[in-house]
């Protein structure tokens, strides 16, 4: 009998496999990047049609007549140059925000985490006197005659630029956040978007899911038959690859689409359902709106 | 390469569409006249597909991933008119979805995008490979290089227009309102960034996808899609016109006033348009006052002083009470918003 004997390390009990924890967060791969990006669009996606059918003060809004009176905020948030007036318009969107029961946190976050902060980066320089001389505010550094100071004009200035850029980034999130997507593009017919461009963007945003499955699911095989490492070179040649043959299926696809849009009436022109109907409190807000730029129009050149 | 919401002032945003809307009219006829029902269907997949391209991370030496705007390579398979047209609605779809690129600035971010790049690349595309065979080298080659020069273009028109901002738009003590710096730095910025990073990225893509379809599909580079049809020639030539004249008209109409726009005092107003307007005239005494206290705040408010405060207060006064009947209203929608909803609930339930 041959005397077997089962190795050492066989019987050693091994935890689950879990990825590298330690301090250095390990740098993930360009597909494990890809298919994040892929989910956490349809991740905040969700997020928006969640907001969107609650029962709050925008929600229950003509999608025409919202699109319309945020899009006339954003013309008054870009025309205003004082950032007295701008800091007001930023507080009205975080009431509004408030009124239509979205989440201050995470509405505050999905609208100062990136563009702002990227503004507020990019100006930073603009803010001291050898970039932009201009009357000391505070003195950081002096060497003879020689200062370096943070200049009035160049915090009046960062100041007004960065609270612009978040008074329309919070406008348009505001706006996404509380009308479902169907209705927000219908709702740009308002304001005489051709019907064609809007039936292209709704089919649109129902065929990027289709394809953002098809991609996410190449660079999941991918990923899964990956052992070793794999250089630059073939790393592109695959994302090269799969572009390719993502065309190759959404170009069927769209012949599909075709044959199936022929084979119910199509012809060439596009029919929409009919809009909701604008009502007594539309017109009310439509008035607020109004009343609320001109004010604030108004504080921008005169006063403040 | 997205220019956000409040980096350009208004007046550019308005130039932006102008020069936009009857490139999009143009482009719809063209695609239309090719494709007729199939219009759009292929326009919402090549829409969907353009705004999937670019989500996806391309890796680059020293283990880090880019993103490319792919109008490019679009423009290889699509032709340039179909490629304008699926760019702009995936930038549509980023501007109103994530917030990536404004609304006011969505014209100028389509003429750097889905109007230069394609254009540009598809240019130097057809100039040099446009007669090769369809399998030849030269077609991959020359659409990198096109989608590499058609990026850097359109950055460069990025920087001028962020550039310009600046010289047109800034305070009476020369503070910018809007993007904060001038030509000689946001040009530089935008090539090199282009020119070392985002060009070869595009430059990569554009020639791996077009070497995927001459080995797997050629059919699909043979025929550029969307542009089997005769020119649309005189909507064509008639469109440049209008480019060219606003191109030409624009410079001279910002600099004809002198000041910024909406700005302007009352001695502006009647050198441009040879009249004062009587509200204009009647409001232009403390109108002028407050515009040379908001440009330089240090200004001792000297003589004015009572009248100018007296003035301020009112509005201040004013305002507060403004904000105080806006935010009782804001309110009042809401209950009233939720109070029909309830309505409604109820008498869905009860049905």
């Amino acid at each position: 009998m041959v005397d077997f004997q089962i190795p050492e390390w066989l019987l050693q009990s091994q935890g689950p496999l879990l990825p590298p924890t330690g301090t250095k967060k390990a740098r993930r791969s360009f597909a494990e990047k890809s298919i994040g990006a892929f989910s956490g669009f349809i991740m905040d996606d969700f997020y928006a049609e969640r907001t969107a059918v609650k029962n709050g003060l925008m929600q229950g809004l003509h999608p025409g007549i919202k699109v319309a009176t945020s899009l006339l905020l954003i013309v008054v948030a870009v025309s205003m140059h004082n950032w007295v007036s701008l800091l007001l318009i930023n507080l009205y969107v975080l009431l509004l925000a408030y009124m239509s029961k979205v989440p201050l946190g995470s509405f505050l976050k999905r609208v100062w985490v990136f563009i702002p902060i990227f503004t507020l980066i990019i100006v930073l320089p603009t803010l001291f006197n050898v970039v932009r001389p201009g009357d000391p505010l505070l003195v950081l550094l002096q060497y003879g005659n020689h200062q370096l100071t943070i200049t009035r004009q160049g915090v009046q200035g960062a100041v007004v630029f960065t609270l612009r850029v978040a008074a329309c980034v919070s406008i348009v999130v505001l706006l996404t956040l509380t009308t479902r997507w169907a209705y927000l593009l219908r709702g740009f017919s308002i304001v005489r978007v051709p019907t064609l461009f809007i039936n292209i963007l709704e089919m649109t945003y129902r065929y990027i899911y289709v394809l953002l499955k098809s991609a996410s699911d190449m660079f999941e095989s991918r990923l899964s038959r990956t052992v070793g490492r794999t250089n630059t070179k073939e790393q592109q040649k695959f994302v090269g690859n799969s572009m390719g043959a993502l065309w190759t299926i959404a170009f069927a696809l769209s012949d599909e689409v075709h044959a199936a849009m022929l084979s119910r009436g199509y012809d060439g022109t596009p029919r929409t359902l009919t809009n909701p109907r604008i009502r007594a409190l539309d017109w009310v807000w439509t008035v607020l709106i109004i009343l609320i730029s001109i004010i604030l129009i108004g504080g921008d050149r005169l006063v403040w | 390469m997205h220019i956000p919401d409040g980096y350009l002032s208004p007046v550019t945003c308005v130039i932006g569409y102008a020069i936009m809307i009857p490139f999009w009219a143009t482009a719809v006829k063209r695609v239309k006249a090719a494709l007729n029902t199939k219009l759009i269907p292929l326009m919402v997949i090549g829409a969907a597909f353009s705004f999937v391209l670019m989500m996806f991370n391309v890796p680059i030496p020293g283990g880090t991933t880019a993103h490319a705007v792919g109008s490019g390579v679009l423009a290889v398979i699509l032709g340039p008119w179909a490629a304008c047209i699926c760019t702009s609605i995936a930038l549509a779809i980023q501007a109103l979805l994530f917030g990536d690129g404004g609304i006011t600035t969505f014209g100028f971010n389509c003429f750097n995008m889905a109007m230069v790049i394609p254009f540009v690349t598809i240019w130097i595309y057809n100039a040099f490979a446009g007669k090769s065979e369809v399998t030849s080298p030269k077609r991959w080659i020359w659409a990198a290089i096109g989608s590499y020069i058609g990026i850097n273009v359109a950055a460069a028109c990025n920087g001028t227009e962020l550039g310009l901002q600046p010289v047109f738009w800034h305070t009476a003590a020369g503070v910018p309102l809007y993007a904060p710096y001038p030509i000689t730095v946001s040009l530089p910025a935008m090539l090199i960034a282009h020119l070392l990073m985002a060009g070869p990225v595009e430059a990569i893509v554009a020639g791996l996808v077009t070497r995927y379809f001459q080995v797997t599909n050629p059919s699909i580079i043979a025929e550029q899609l969307a542009s089997r049809v005769a020119p649309v020639k005189a909507a064509f030539n008639k469109m440049w016109y209008v480019v060219i004249a606003l191109i030409v008209l624009v410079p001279l109409g910002l600099l004809a006033p002198g000041g910024a726009f909406g700005e302007g005092a009352a001695s502006d107003l009647k050198s441009a348009l040879g009249f004062v307007p009587a509200g204009f005239a009647a409001l232009s005494g403390h109108w002028h006052a407050l515009l040379d206290d908001y440009g330089v705040p240090n200004t001792p408010y000297a003589g004015t002083a009572p009248n100018l405060l007296g003035q301020s207060i009112g509005y201040y006064v004013a305002a507060v009470v403004g904000i105080a009947i806006i935010a009782g209203v804001t309110f009042l929608i809401t209950r009233l918003i939720a109070a029909r909803e309830a309505r409604e609930e109820a008498k869905k339930s009860a049905t």
